[in-house]
């Protein structure tokens, strides 16, 4: 069968709801992911044994098992465990607890790296001017964590972006999905996914470019 | 206003400190010398426990130093100046002074900012106040880390090794506020290799060596006629 070059353009619109979708998907994971990150980094660097063994078994568990499994586990699993009915958009609310419980355990570890990079002499000099390891966390050793971790949580980022795709497995209508929806009805799989494939890499480009930015922007005060 | 007694260290298996004894009175200027890994450092930072002990007693001001809650209050009574400065680089010299007196005294921010602003002339460098820390040199990072512990009001200052780090030519500009200090009626205990500093302005030089006080006195006692021969052997390679 021929190449239909024309339905690149046909498709351009129904391709570009899906990628929204995707952004969205992206963009309230990586909130979640950064909330559940910050938690989970500090009890994994907490004198509390029990609060670091949980931290230590959250990490473990996320980035130890695939993402799909995990997105099956969410989407099939837990109504069941739960018992309890789920509603209609149950698929985008899945698919963003997947990601975002995901992503959670990797931006743990980049923050905790982030946060062990800073000197001691940092938290010495706060502690003896007489601030609680709390405070010391927050005025002194974050700020400076912040701009270090900036660079691997951009590529966390970009990864989970690409990621997301396999939230279609579970009928949600993101970028992925429409594309084989496309697929499926004008059998031009080389076409479509390679205008998919176009769509993840100008998403992915400016996402990189949105991270390069904003770490010169913050590297003024600390030049070194 | 600090009385140590028994004070043990280890690291690990290593002693570090071997049952130290030492009273420092209000007003006093106290210089510790000694070779490296004589244990003079760990000593100070036992001070203010930024090294948890193994035996003896710290009682600062009259209060033991043991509790969390007891360190947090001792820690604001005691100001320490580290041989690397530790300023914090994403705040600028102003707001490196202003940042424990707004956090832990809850001083506003008009007022934290005034008392720095006369810290950092004391220090001679109020038209640096705007200045992140990579901007300053090291004597300048030295004696804005001095203005912020002293922005806590300490009634003690602990200073491990502040010249260490700098070049010849800076050494003079730290040594120079910290003579003020001396003068002014501050309780000092100043870890050094600045023999000329500890015989001018040292009330009392204490000698350590593996982890014990070897030989303490006043500067001339100590410098020109010390007793213990590892005192001695010390004094004539520094001297």
């Amino acid at each position: 069968m021929e190449l239909r070059w024309g339905l690149m353009a046909d498709s351009f619109g129904l391709l570009l709801k899906g990628a929204i979708l995707t952004l969205e998907l992206t963009a309230v994971a990586v909130a979640m992911g950064i909330v559940i990150g910050l938690f989970m980094s500090l009890m994994r660097l907490s004198n509390v044994k029990i609060l670091r063994g949980i931290a230590i078994a959250y990490i473990d568990f996320f980035r130890g098992t695939p993402l799909l499994v995990q997105i099956y586990m969410v989407y099939f699993a837990i109504p069941q465990l739960l018992q309890f009915q789920t509603p209609n958009n149950y698929q985008f609310i899945a698919g963003i607890l997947a990601l975002g419980l995901n992503s959670g355990a990797y931006v743990a570890e980049i923050f905790r790296a982030g946060i062990q990079s800073i000197d001691r002499g940092q938290t010495e000099a706060a502690r003896s001017l007489g601030m609680t390891q709390a405070q010391a966390m927050r005025h002194v050793i974050l700020p400076q964590a912040v701009k270090r971790v900036i660079p691997p949580l951009g590529n966390e980022f970009i990864a989970l972006l690409k990621d997301s795709s396999l939230v279609s497995i579970i009928a949600l209508q993101d970028l992925m999905y429409t594309g084989k929806l496309i697929v499926s009805r004008t059998l031009q799989p080389f076409v479509i996914y390679f205008e998919v494939a176009l769509f993840y890499l100008a998403m992915t480009l400016i996402l990189s470019r949105l991270v390069n930015y904003s770490e010169r922007r913050l590297g003024v005060s600390d030049k070194r | 206003m600090i009385s140590v007694k028994n004070l043990h260290k280890n690291f690990g298996k290593l002693e570090v400190l071997r049952g130290i004894d030492c009273h420092i009175k209000e007003k006093e200027v106290v210089v510790i010398i000694g070779p490296s890994g004589s244990g003079k450092s760990t000593f100070l930072r036992c001070l203010n426990k930024l090294e948890d002990i193994n035996a003896g007693e710290i009682i600062i001001d009259g209060i033991p130093l043991n509790s969390e809650t007891n360190v947090n209050a001792i820690r604001r009574e005691v100001g320490m100046v580290f041989q690397r400065f530790n300023l914090f680089p994403h705040k600028t010299a102003l707001q490196n002074i202003t940042l424990a007196p707004e956090v832990v005294r809850k001083t506003s921010k008009a007022e934290a900012e005034k008392i720095a602003m006369e810290l950092l002339k004391k220090v001679g460098l109020e038209d640096k106040a705007h200045e992140y820390p990579d901007r300053l040199s090291g004597g300048q990072q030295q004696r804005v880390a001095i203005a912020r512990a002293l922005a806590m009001r300490p009634k003690i200052m602990l200073f491990d090794e502040p010249t260490s780090a700098l070049d010849p030519e800076m050494v003079g500009e730290v040594l120079g506020v910290m003579k003020d200090l001396a003068r002014e009626g501050m309780t000092m205990v100043v870890v050094t290799h600045e023999m000329g500093f500890a015989r001018e302005v040292g009330d009392r030089v204490i000698f350590m060596d593996e982890g014990k006080i070897m030989e303490e006195g006043t500067p001339e006692q100590l410098f020109n006629n010390p007793q213990n021969p590892r005192t001695q052997a010390f004094l004539s390679k520094v001297l």
